[in-house]
């Protein structure tokens, strides 16, 4: 009685109350929001109308139309990188979701240390995109590098593989697979929703390890693959640091990791070209929101919810 | 009471603060980078920006010149910046843009008139307290255009080849006659070297690492990278030559394997392969000797670059400004600024510490001064630079605006050739439309 004798007044005084509670929201807020504006909104609102204009950094820009975008229909180099690019995303992601797939059903079995365990597994998510172990990937699979070393005791002769054209890019999708972590919580997280009566019902009906992953585990999953595949493919199309340490600023040997990204702040930093560079970046924002929007949709076909 | 959050979503929650605090600092460190600051306080006390590249050597000289000046102007400090050259270009720029350029700025003339064409740098002509009256001839002009002094010379240099006596010495080897040499010996050499060294090492590193062999490639067939004019100068016919040759090399294991040679290609001075001793050959400045030799923990020696018909008066070299002093234009302190490169360029105290590490002294006065008192290394540079002054040709034009860009490419198709992605022919004429699209 009381309680919704309380409810009513709270309803009679809904008006008065929002408006201080939006205040304080507002207020809580303003950090942030002052960053985005700041930090965010602003230097994008310049970097449109800096693709419209050649600008060399030193002196003012001048406005030259669409010249950029059309630029960009003839420019060779940008045309490798998108090719660099695509094969980054569309190799590493699927990889790396697989891998964060299965250790997270191997550790959903319960799996004691379970913590430890899921830790260790999260911690190449924290650095993957860190400077240090870009530098460290370049001892491994450098000349002389780890890996080649352990190749050589089993008798195998090794290559620079960093330095070769035809593998560096795979160095780099094995960094990224590396970092399968976060993806990893994510699907623990979610295979704690699913409901162990239908493991339990499917066992009774005889159904084994692998019949259950694929009929119970897998579609009840697919919002959180859903999820990981828009945010690692988002994530993917970013990568800019790990190329830009391994190769040493380069995008070398050849251009073979020369993201788009790299060849972006090559532009802009390395040739003073920043009209070209932010022209390129509201490129990959439309490359990268199609692909999102494509996920979306194809969502509908693949994507189940359970509600 | 209840605590609001229960103990073990407290525990949860403190890991999750560790965590955040761990992610956090490492994306600050991914930043890094200083924020300027600003210069200048109330008791006139003035704070100059000072930025080079160059290895450890370099900077410890560099280091200590500036404690010498700060000691004799107590209102000036000075704070170094400095990095590789590989990622040297990238962090001028950003900071130019930024208007946060350093005060004093170590620049190359590879984009000396990239950065004086739009007005970044300061006329020096028209700075106070800059004397360029003791500068031997010609010396300045590298750095004067369009009537005005962006880039003060900081030293003579000459690209050649710098032997490792010792790896010579252990592939029973003896050194050439460089005076005399070709081409066909240098491959000759080179590959001889490879096969008695059997593994463990080289008989030189590869040419067409940066554009200057190619330049003097060019010079010795009656082109030159650059004309006059700021165009590019070299025909593709002499290109395709220049990466056939390199394919010679290749071929004949006198240069280690492409995969090596890309590694090696933005090394750091002391880790690449002439400073670990994996390399009886190397192309360089001469001004690297001494670095050099440090880095390699052995006196190495300067060579003339082949001819082609062996004689060393056709074989292109000429002297290059190594390096140049230039100020910001938009300095708070140029006089200041103007002040503290007069004393690198014109003073004694200056000379005795930076001695030749950055090429001859092109001050007369302070080069008779500096002379004798050179380390080995710095005393053979300075005179390879003074045995080769009467062998040498015109002076090599400088590069365009828009030339800077001239060493990514060149080494971009040297590994297509040399990983056999691109034929010479191929690669030379996209060499020629990639840095012919760069020029403004």
């Amino acid at each position: 009685m009381s309680a919704l004798g309380e409810l009513s007044a709270l309803g009679r005084k809904k008006p008065a109350g929002q408006k201080k509670d939006n205040l304080a929201a507002y207020l809580f807020l303003s950090p942030w929001l002052l960053g985005l504006f700041a930090i965010t909104i602003g230097p994008m609102i310049a970097s449109l109308y800096l693709a419209f204009t050649d600008y060399n950094l030193i002196q003012a820009p001048e406005w030259i139309g669409f010249e950029n975008f059309t630029r960009m229909l003839s420019d060779e180099r940008l045309h490798n990188s998108l090719r660099v690019t695509f094969t980054y995303v569309f190799v590493s992601v699927p990889l790396q979701l697989a891998v964060a797939l299965l250790l997270a059903v191997v550790l959903d079995r319960g799996v004691r240390g379970m913590a430890f365990y899921r830790s260790i597994f999260y911690l190449p998510s924290l650095l993957g995109s860190s400077v240090a172990i870009a530098i460290l990937w370049r001892q491994v699979f450098g000349t002389e590098g780890l890996l080649n070393q352990v190749l050589a005791l089993v008798g195998i002769d090794g290559k620079g593989w960093i330095s070769d054209p035809s593998t560096a890019l795979g160095t780099l999708v094995v960094l990224n697979v590396w970092t399968f972590g976060s993806p990893m919580v994510i699907f623990l997280a979610g295979l704690r929703q699913i409901p162990t009566m239908y493991y339990e019902a499917a066992s009774v009906d005889g159904a084994g390890v692998l019949g259950r992953f694929f009929r119970i585990t897998l579609p009840l999953l697919t919002p959180i693959i859903f999820f990981n595949l828009v945010l690692q493919i988002i994530h993917a199309f970013q990568s800019f640091t790990q190329a830009f340490v391994v190769s040493g600023g380069t995008g070398g040997p050849s251009d073979s990791t020369m993201f788009f990204t790299l060849y972006l702040y090559d532009r802009g930093f390395g040739n003073f070209d920043m009209g070209y560079a932010s022209a390129m970046a509201w490129f990959l924002l439309v490359i990268i929101g199609a692909f999102t929007a494509a996920n979306f949709f194809a969502s509908k076909y693949w994507v189940f919810y359970d509600d | 009471m209840r605590p609001l959050i229960p103990p073990t979503a407290g525990r949860r929650l403190r890991a999750l603060a560790a965590v955040a605090i761990a992610t956090t600092l490492l994306a600050a460190s991914a930043c890094g980078g200083d924020s300027g600051g600003d210069s200048g306080s109330a008791n006139g006390e003035v704070t100059l920006r000072f930025t080079w590249w160059g290895g450890d050597t370099r900077t410890k000289l560099t280091q200590q010149a500036i404690d010498a000046y700060q000691k004799d102007h107590p209102n000036v400090k000075i704070k170094g910046e400095f990095g590789e050259w590989s990622g040297y270009w990238d962090k001028l720029a950003t900071t130019v843009a930024a208007n946060d350029a350093p005060d004093i700025i170590q620049m190359d003339e590879k984009y000396l008139r990239e950065y004086a064409d739009r007005g970044a740098l300061l006329d020096l002509k028209k700075a106070e307290g800059l004397d360029t009256g003791k500068f031997e001839n010609d010396t300045l002009s590298a750095g004067e255009f369009d009537g005005g002094l962006y880039g003060l010379n900081a030293g003579i240099n000459s690209f050649a080849i710098v032997a490792n006596p010792a790896v010579f010495k252990a592939a029973g080897v003896a050194l050439p006659d460089d005076t005399t040499w070709t081409w066909d010996d240098y491959n000759r050499i080179a590959a001889e070297l490879s096969t008695k060294l059997n593994g463990k090492g080289w008989g030189t590193g590869a040419p067409g690492t940066n554009e200057a062999a190619l330049n003097l490639w060019a010079r010795q067939h009656g082109e030159s990278l650059w004309t006059p004019d700021g165009k590019l100068g070299v025909s593709p016919g002499q290109v395709t030559a220049f990466y056939q040759n390199l394919l010679k090399l290749r071929d004949a294991k006198a240069i280690p394997s492409a995969e090596f040679v890309s590694q090696d290609m933005n090394a750091a001075l002391d880790q690449g392969a002439m400073a670990t001793g994996k390399l009886a050959m190397s192309w360089m400045w001469s001004n690297q000797l001494n670095a050099m030799s440090k880095a390699a923990g052995q006196e190495l020696k300067l060579l003339r670059v082949p001819s082609v018909e062996g004689k060393a008066s056709a074989n292109g070299s000429y002297y290059k400004g190594s390096m140049f002093w230039s100020i910001s234009s938009r300095s708070k302190h140029q006089k200041e600024a103007a002040e503290f490169v007069n004393y690198l360029a014109n003073s004694t105290a200056a000379g005795s510490i930076l001695l030749a590490e950055r090429g001859v002294p092109p001050n007369t006065e302070i080069r008779a001064a500096v002379t004798p008192k050179l380390a080995p290394a710095d005393a053979a540079s300075a005179k390879f630079i003074q045995d080769i002054g009467k062998e040498l040709g015109n002076p090599s034009p400088a590069p365009p605006v828009g030339g800077g860009q001239v060493e990514k490419i060149i080494q971009r198709y040297t590994t297509e050739v040399l990983f056999g992605r691109q034929t010479p022919d191929k690669a030379a004429q996209g060499f020629i439309d990639e840095v012919n699209g760069e020029l403004k």
